[in-house]
């Protein structure tokens, strides 16, 4: 029972990061039907960004008070930021000019795009892993005998934050009905006097900060980063948003901590190389049986 | 010199396209044909071989992902787990692993037909999904494949994969070290595919495909059983895929599970994306134009560069030309570089 | 029917240019050995070349490049010791395709190799499976390929490396530098057993170096009285490895071995020992595990590597490659940065030796021969071989960190 919960928790916190990344990822996949194989990347250079942020800030090691919180909000919404801009440079480079192209075009490109973001990201700090300065300092609570970490907590209270936030933005303001109108049908948004081009890159801009946000959460948990880490994060992060209904904000977020808590009960019960095989098999079970995903019902309408 | 071989097959097939005259076309293909079966009697340089082999096994993969992909319009994001079936059917079949050494042209149809059947076991519960999820579910099935040879270290060697292949034999005579008699397989396999491509594009089946492409709602209602034209379709493609398998794993006289890991299917969607979804010479045009970059161009940019007077070490940017080479093509010519005329048609009647 | 008629000069142009690419090819090496009968100072004179196979790019790249810059080094520090009129170069061809090692592209570029006749030897490549697609191809060709990593046994030992030899049995052409799985294996299991652990928690990346060095670990620390508590596997494509220590932390083992390099979960599984509460365990490795300290830092404290040398601090030639390797690339030296450039160090030799005092331009043959009877002193010891290829030094030293600096604690000699 004991090692039950404490797979649970280190389950939970994973799937905070794939949840904060699989909002992107069913973002914009609702919103134009592309899936952003560089989402992934985008994630990779969030946490390269809130590293860049801190060591120029001259944080290596644990911070207290006032400066705890101080600097890792400048990190975090630096990070979110810079994140944000760069979705909208690679939606308005790459993406822009194939909106009407035949559909696996821009799915390429965003292939392209990928390995661009990892070669820059290689030369820029290196091939080998990256140490993150352990900045969150991790106290623990006992839940039920299992002690809960500080930064889990951050992961999973951050990603929580996040879809809320999202939630009430998209229900409730006039952007958001723009974009949940551009998602239902473009054509008919346009004739309504809405912005296309302006809704679809607020779309990217809020994916990749979200993307942002997890790079930074993710150097703070595992202490380090790695120019490489964005294709995996990215695969179970798609993964978790079709799992959960693709276009559908809960969707990505039970998708997201279902994958993670999976993954961790795999490596528990079957080893750690097995893990991969049963997230992916769970997947495909999932989809036979309940093809549009766990929350059919999606936000972002696109059947 | 390699890339002469390159070159003059990209310009032969662009060229024929462009030709009004289906018998002007048909000659240029069996003079292309014939260069390439007289071309080992000049050249008898191993290493050409062995890349023209091996872009030889992408055509055929190539070929095969059009029919699941640019035929019937069925995203597949995990081919190279057929790859792997083919590849790995092989060496468990001819090698000491098992001690079985099963001739090499049984095991080209045993491999075909094993391909086909993973794929109707996978394609039967899952191909009445929507085009989206069949796309993840068979990454998710590409991911599993080489996960679980890599796993089962008692049937297939681990990691380590299996070595020591047997060299397949053509009339008691064995092809041995040399590449130039796999570079011949290929060709006729390459031959036999591209008939067998045109033959069910015109067929009765190829028009199914192309109506479920357009609309698959309106393709049942015209009496089409669309889940059986679709599973065709899948076990055809992973037959092509078995094939290249079992001549890419003789040919290596290895098969190790990092040979057939996602970036395989990625690189194969992008063959056909790149040279033009569902028109035959335009995949063969993709396959060629990235077996070239990737294989021939970029392990040699240093030594390119070099010759031409640049001392820069591209070692460390290749993962960055490859990217930029996809971006700008795909940006530049959206619907690849060879485009059919249906496809082309399509495109217009969505555009206006 | 013109435009047939154009294509069929094409095709034919096609099949005498490449007749005439390989005469050129005949023509230039005449040349090359009609300048030996009258030596001409000419700088780019006879270009003898060295190749190099590794993975640079992708996820390999965190490892391929440090090698291939060792390498490079050593061929450009060694480059003062050629004979007169020649030049040596180093070339390097990128073995992983879409950023994953490749053998079927390993044996490619070694095919290209042997089809340059500039090239003598290869020094290459990085994973075993990738060697065990190319030692049959070099065989063939009787081109000397010296590995600066490649550690499974069956290489170079047994029925399987014979398998590898079918086309010249009598010839063997591959050599290594590192020392073998089993060697490594089963010497970290006594030093395991000699500081005093009895418990082991054996975990490894599900790759062929990390899988065969831990099952010998597995076998000789069992052997040896050692219990092995449980075998683990890491997953690919995961920065998450918390899950399984949380595993490991229920068996509550004093030691945590880790098959495998720092790149491939080695760094992080050190790392997230200390968030689960297994800071304070003991964790062990090979020497993959040499540049634990660049992601764990401090935390590499408590743990401990081999390398298949003598005490590097000891020897001159190592530290005045770390710093000739730092002043070069303004970066540190990777886990086998040292390894490549003594592979290369040998490469060079070998083909120095073999041009000699004749002056002329050495067939393969006479290379395999010279790197084969090698005795050199490099970065991680002196090196020759025996007659399957591998390493005749049988000292392996153990390593273990103090604030995130490696510290040389004893060597042992083994049984060969």
């Amino acid at each position: 029972m004991h090692e039950f919960l404490a797979q649970l928790i280190n389950g939970i916190s994973l799937g905070g990061i794939y949840a904060l990344i699989a909002l992107g990822y069913t973002m914009v996949y609702g919103i134009i039907g592309l899936i952003n194989f560089a989402h992934g990347d985008v994630y990779t250079l969030g946490s390269f960004f809130a590293l860049t942020i801190l060591t120029a800030l001259g944080v290596s090691g644990e911070l207290h008070g006032v400066a705890l919180v101080v600097d890792v909000a400048i990190a975090l919404i630096g990070a979110a930021l810079l994140c944000g801009i760069a979705g909208v440079l690679i939606e308005r480079l790459a993406y822009r000019r194939l909106r009407n192209a035949p559909r696996l075009a821009p799915l390429i490109t965003a292939i392209g795009v990928s390995f661009i973001l990892e070669n820059v990201m290689q030369i820029w700090k290196g091939p080998s892993p990256v140490p993150f300065p352990a900045v969150v300092p991790n106290p623990s609570v006992m839940i039920a005998g299992v002690a809960v970490g500080a930064q889990q907590m951050l992961v999973v209270g951050l990603a929580v934050v996040m879809m809320v936030a999202l939630q009430l933005f998209i229900h409730n303001t006039r952007l958001g009905r723009a974009m949940r109108a551009t998602a239902q049908d473009r054509d008919a948004a346009q004739l309504m006097g809405i912005n296309i081009n302006k809704t679809i890159m607020l779309t990217f801009l809020i994916g990749s900060a979200l993307a942002g946000v997890a790079g930074f959460v993710s150097g703070v948990y595992y202490q380090s980063t790695w120019f490489f880490n964005g294709f995996g994060a990215g695969l179970k992060a798609f993964t978790a948003a079709v799992l959960g209904g693709i276009g559908n904000i809960g969707g990505a977020m039970l998708g997201g901590f279902l994958i993670g808590i999976i993954e961790s009960f795999a490596t528990w019960k079957f080893g750690g190389q097995w893990s991969n095989v049963t997230v992916f098999a769970i997947l495909i079970l999932v989809l036979v049986f309940r093809p549009s995903g766990l929350l059919g019902e999606a936000v972002f309408d696109r059947a | 010199m390699i890339y002469a071989y390159f070159l003059i097959a990209i310009a032969v097939v662009i060229g024929a396209q462009r030709l009004p005259d289906l018998r002007a076309k048909r000659v240029l293909f069996l003079l292309l044909g014939a260069a390439l079966l007289c071309a080992p009697i000049f050249d008898r340089n191993d290493a050409t071989f062995n890349v023209l082999a091996d872009a030889g096994i992408f055509v055929l993969l190539a070929l095969g992902l059009n029919i699941v992909v640019g035929f019937a319009g069925l995203l597949d994001l995990g081919y190279a787990a057929f790859f792997a079936i083919g590849a790995y059917t092989y060496a468990m079949m001819a090698s000491p692993q098992f001690n079985l050494h099963l001739p090499f042209w049984l095991l080209l149809f045993l491999a075909a037909a094993f391909a086909a059947l993973f794929g109707i076991i996978l394609g039967a519960p899952t191909l009445r999904l929507r085009g989206d999820y069949l796309a993840i579910v068979t990454l998710g099935f590409g991911e599993i494949v080489p996960q679980i040879f890599q796993n089962l270290t008692k049937y297939t060697g681990g990691p380590n994969g299996i070595g020591a292949l047997d060299f397949p034999s053509f009339f008691g005579r064995s092809f041995g070290q040399g590449t130039i008699p796999y570079y011949y397989v290929v060709l006729a396999l390459i031959a036999l595919a591209v008939f067998f491509a045109y033959n069910l594009r015109d067929s009765r089946l190829g028009r199914a495909w192309m109506a479920i492409r357009e609309d698959e709602l309106a393709a049942r209602h015209m009496g089409i059983n669309t889940t059986a034209v679709k599973l065709a379709a899948f076990a055809l493609g992973a037959s092509f895929s078995g094939l290249a398998g079992v001549v890419f794993a003789a040919k290596l006289s290895l098969v190790s599970p990092d040979l057939f890991q996602f970036q395989v299917s990625v690189l194969i969607v992008s063959m056909l994306v790149l040279g033009g979804m569902g028109n035959i010479p335009g995949v063969v045009v993709g396959a060629l134009v990235l077996v070239l970059v990737n294989n021939v161009v970029l392990p040699q940019a240093n030594t390119i560069a070099a010759t031409a007077g640049l001392h820069v070490d591209f070692g460390n940017y290749h993962f960055f030309i490859y990217g930029a080479i996809l971006v700008a093509i795909m940006l530049f010519k959206p619907e690849g570089l060879l485009p059919s005329r249906q496809r082309k048609e399509e495109l217009h009647h969505a555009a206006t | 029917m013109r435009i047939s008629a154009a294509v069929a000069i094409i095709a034919l142009s096609a099949c005498s240019g490449a007749n005439n690419a390989s005469t050129a090819k005949n023509t230039t090496t005449t040349t090359t050995t009609a300048v030996t009968a009258a030596p001409s100072p000419a700088p780019a004179g006879r270009v003898v070349k060295i190749g190099i196979d590794l993975p640079l790019s992708g996820g390999d790249a965190s490892v391929g490049i440090s090698t291939e810059q060792g390498a490079l080094l050593a061929i450009a520090q060694m480059q003062k010791s050629v004979p007169r009129g020649y030049t040596l170069q180093g070339e390097a061809l990128d073995d992983s395709v879409q950023g994953v090692h490749n053998p079927e592209q390993g044996v490619s570029n070694v095919r290209s190799f042997i089809s340059d006749s500039a090239v003598l030897a290869v020094v290459g490549p990085y994973n075993s499976n990738v060697a065990r697609a190319e030692i049959p191809v070099t065989n063939a060709a009787g081109m000397a390929q010296i590995g600066p990593s490649v550690v499974a046994d069956n290489l170079t030992i047994g029925p399987d490396a014979q398998q590898l030899r079918r086309a010249n049995p009598s010839l063997n052409t591959f050599f290594r530098v590192c020392t073998t799985d089993s060697r490594q294996g089963s010497a970290l299991a006594q030093f395991a057993r000699s500081l005093g652990f009895k418990h082991a928690y054996i975990i490894d990346d599900n790759e062929t170096y990390g899988l065969d060095l831990a099952d010998r670990f597995e076998k000789d620390f069992t052997a040896d009285g050692g219990t092995v508590l449980a075998r683990d596997h890491l997953a690919k494509n995961t920065q998450d490895f918390k899950s399984l220590l949380l595993k490991v932390l229920a068996a509550k083992p004093d030691i945590v071995f880790f098959g495998g390099v720092t790149s491939t979960g080695g760094g992080l599984i050190r790392k997230q020992m200390f968030s689960v509460g297994l800071g304070k365990t003991a964790y062990m490795g090979g020497d993959g595990l040499a540049d634990l300290a660049t992601v764990a830092a401090a935390q590499a404290d408590g743990s401990y590597y081999t390398l298949a040398a003598p005490d590097a601090t000891r020897l001159p030639s190592a530290q005045a490659f770390v710093k000739a390797y730092r002043a070069k690339y303004n970066s540190d030296i990777g886990p086998y940065s040292a390894n490549a450039y003594a592979a290369a160090q040998v490469a060079a030799d070998a083909i120095i030796r073999a041009i000699g005092k004749s002056g002329a331009v050495p067939s393969r043959a006479a290379v395999v021969a010279r790197v084969a009877s090698t005795k050199l002193d490099t970065p991680i010891g002196p090196i020759s071989f025996d007659k399957y290829g591998d390493v005749t030094n049988p000292v392996l030293s153990l390593y273990g960190f103090k604030n995130g600096q490696p510290y040389f604690i004893r060597q042992i000699q083994l049984k060969l």
